[in-house]
């Protein structure tokens, strides 16, 4: 029993950066254009596939492929920005309904090209850690490794960094952060193409751990929206956190509840978090 | 008054077309006409973007089939209690999102949260609902005709009448709300909650009354819908519903009471016009959400009054 707890709180972990890693991008998104960009889940959708179809199909290395299809989404993920979202800046249901109508075209283009059937990548590194009883795959490890590195280094650029203060500046005031020299037009298309890169590394990792589909951004997206709002939207550590949080709660949670609910425990969570505590389990400004 | 005949055409329109899939195209508008309707009176007139819409169509979908085998009750009677299940869980969720003053994303995030579990409850009772392979129905609904007495609701023209109809009823009932005091509160409301709140404007109350309002004709459009094809299953609660819910209300127009008929029209019309396969209706839908908000942020209507005004 212990084992099985202690294996799927390591799982709950590993899972937990993954939707940390889409949260970071809500996060960032949303601090610095003012809108919620649902479309990252597509996103990482997009990234999973990339990556799929560079091993895969065209045999590009694994360790090549992930910049590669990272660096695909972050230009489609700037002009996508440049050509919609920004004209929606700062007006969230606009910004929302362009975003929902981008899922749509981007799950139809996959849809199209590469149809309705699940595709698993071959294994990139196979083999399992033994710890104690507790087996964790080396991939997994692997891939929850970089997306905390990601993540950390993430925070510090944000707080060591010119553009990074920047960034923290013009969240905090627009105006002021423009008066003092932070050319905000490229801030923002910057932030919005390094969201939708975090999203499409989350997708590039993801595939080399599970089958890939043209749906899984929905849930990771949901998740990854959770996770940001469980911790107080604009919170970089927060989003970490939240993320493992939801990961170790889904994990955990399915050893002792009903697991047909499993997206339900969540989902109240998250009202009761809303309700309770509008400024995340983290926030000081209620 | 000049509008409501712009609706008369239509109601001649069986006499001349006999062609059943334009029938057949027009209930489906008609149907999902009276949800966008209902849902641009939350979204388009309050202010509020709700995500429980398509939560308020399916669940009233199941209330009325559940409630008429389980009790033996005719499908009118089903259909009240629906409406009213329906009126109840709104009441709970808007009391709730509301009374915690949740605004513009809190609120549809909230709205949404609760529409998944909704779902979730509806995929997961199998003994009730039978699960995700929905449910077949074996009952039709019955209508009293002058003449004729009792008969079955059958055959699309039948159903062309009793919808349109039904979308008639709901966009006069929303245009008596839209157009007197309370739909001033909701306009406050929607352009500044806080100063309505100043003003003496009971904001909790009205936005309540505009989400239980909504959500009651997205109940009416739900039984309408599951008995017009028979059949009931969980994708009725799902996200897409919603999305679509909010396309067409957007894409018809959000500023007034009837267009929102107008995009559940055409959304439902263009894969019949041009023809497609479902991933290619998949990109237009989305295209159409897109280019709407950024290129006709007012919709079909709202663009062609004031085409009208223009000229």
């Amino acid at each position: 029993m212990l084992q099985l707890v202690v294996g799927q709180l390591l799982n709950g972990v590993i899972v937990g950066t993954l939707y940390a890693i889409i949260a970071l991008g809500v996060t960032l998104t949303f601090g610095i254009t003012g809108i919620v960009n649902f479309a990252l889940g597509a996103f990482m959708m997009l990234g999973a596939y990339i990556t799929w179809y560079l091993t895969d199909g065209i045999g590009v290395p694994y360790p090549l492929a992930v910049p590669l299809a990272v660096l695909c989404v972050a230009l489609l993920g700037l002009a996508v920005d440049q050509a919609l979202f920004r004209f929606t800046r700062n007006n969230l249901i606009n910004g929302l309904i362009v975003s929902i109508g981008l899922i749509s075209v981007l799950v139809a283009i996959v849809l199209m090209i590469w149809t309705t059937t699940p595709q698993s990548m071959h294994y990139v590194l196979p083999g399992i850690f033994r710890i104690g009883g507790v087996i964790v795959p080396k991939m997994k490890a692997v891939v929850f490794i970089v997306l905390l590195l990601v993540i950390l280094l993430t925070y510090a650029s944000l707080t060591r960094t010119w553009a990074g203060r920047a960034a923290y500046a013009y969240a905090q005031n627009p105006e002021a952060a423009a008066l003092m020299g932070v050319r905000t037009g490229v801030l923002q298309a910057g932030v919005a193409a390094y969201s939708t890169a975090l999203a499409g590394l989350g997708g590039a990792l993801y595939a080399s751990l599970y089958s890939i589909a043209p749906e899984i951004g929905a849930s990771y997206i949901l998740k990854g929206v959770e996770a940001a709002i469980l911790a107080g939207i604009g919170s970089v550590v927060g989003s970490l956190v939240g993320g493992i949080i939801i990961g170790v709660a889904e994990g955990v949670g399915s050893i002792f509840l009903p697991s047909a609910y499993n997206d339900a425990y969540g989902l109240i969570f998250l009202v009761l978090i809303l309700l309770f505590k509008p400024a995340g389990l983290f926030g000081s400004k209620s | 008054m000049k509008s409501y005949l712009l609706w008369l055409p239509l109601f001649l329109l069986p006499l001349v077309v006999h062609d059943n899939v334009v029938l057949t195209v027009l209930v489906f508008s008609f149907i999902l006409g009276i949800l966008a309707v209902s849902f641009n009176l939350i979204f388009g007139f309050a202010g509020q973007l709700s995500l429980f819409h398509a939560a308020a169509f399916g669940l009233s979908a199941y209330a009325t089939y559940l409630s008429m085998v389980h009790w033996s009750i005719p499908f009118w009677l089903g259909l009240v209690v629906g409406v009213v299940f329906v009126a109840l869980v709104s009441v709970v969720i808007g009391a709730i999102c509301f009374r915690f003053k949740l605004k513009e994303f809190y609120f549809a995030i909230v709205t949404l949260a609760f529409s998944e579990i909704a779902r979730l409850v509806i995929l997961n009772w199998n003994s009730f609902t039978n699960g995700s392979l929905g449910i077949n129905f074996t009952v039709t609904p019955t209508l009293w005709v002058p003449g004729r007495g009792v008969i079955p609701v059958q055959g699309t023209v039948m159903w062309y009448y009793l919808t349109l109809v039904a979308v008639v009823l709901t966009v006069i009932v929303c245009s008596r709300i839209v157009h007197s005091w309370m739909g001033r509160c909701f306009a406050s409301i929607r352009l500044n909650d806080e100063l309505a709140d100043t003003l003496g404007i009971n904001v909790f109350r009205y936005k309540l009354i505009s989400f239980v309002v909504g959500n009651a004709g997205a109940a009416v459009a739900g039984s309408l819908y599951a008995f017009y094809i028979s059949f009931i299953d969980p994708d009725y609660l799902s996200i897409n519903q919603s999305l679509a819910i909010i396309a067409m209300a957007l894409l018809g127009g959000r500023d007034s009471v009837a267009a929102p008929v107008v995009g559940a029209f055409v959304l439902t019309a263009l894969p019949h016009v041009i023809n497609v396969n479902a991933e290619a209706r998949l990109l237009i839908y989305g295209l159409i959400l897109i280019l709407t908000i950024l290129l006709m942020p007012r919709g079909i209507v709202g663009s062609l009054m004031r085409l009208r005004r223009a000229a």
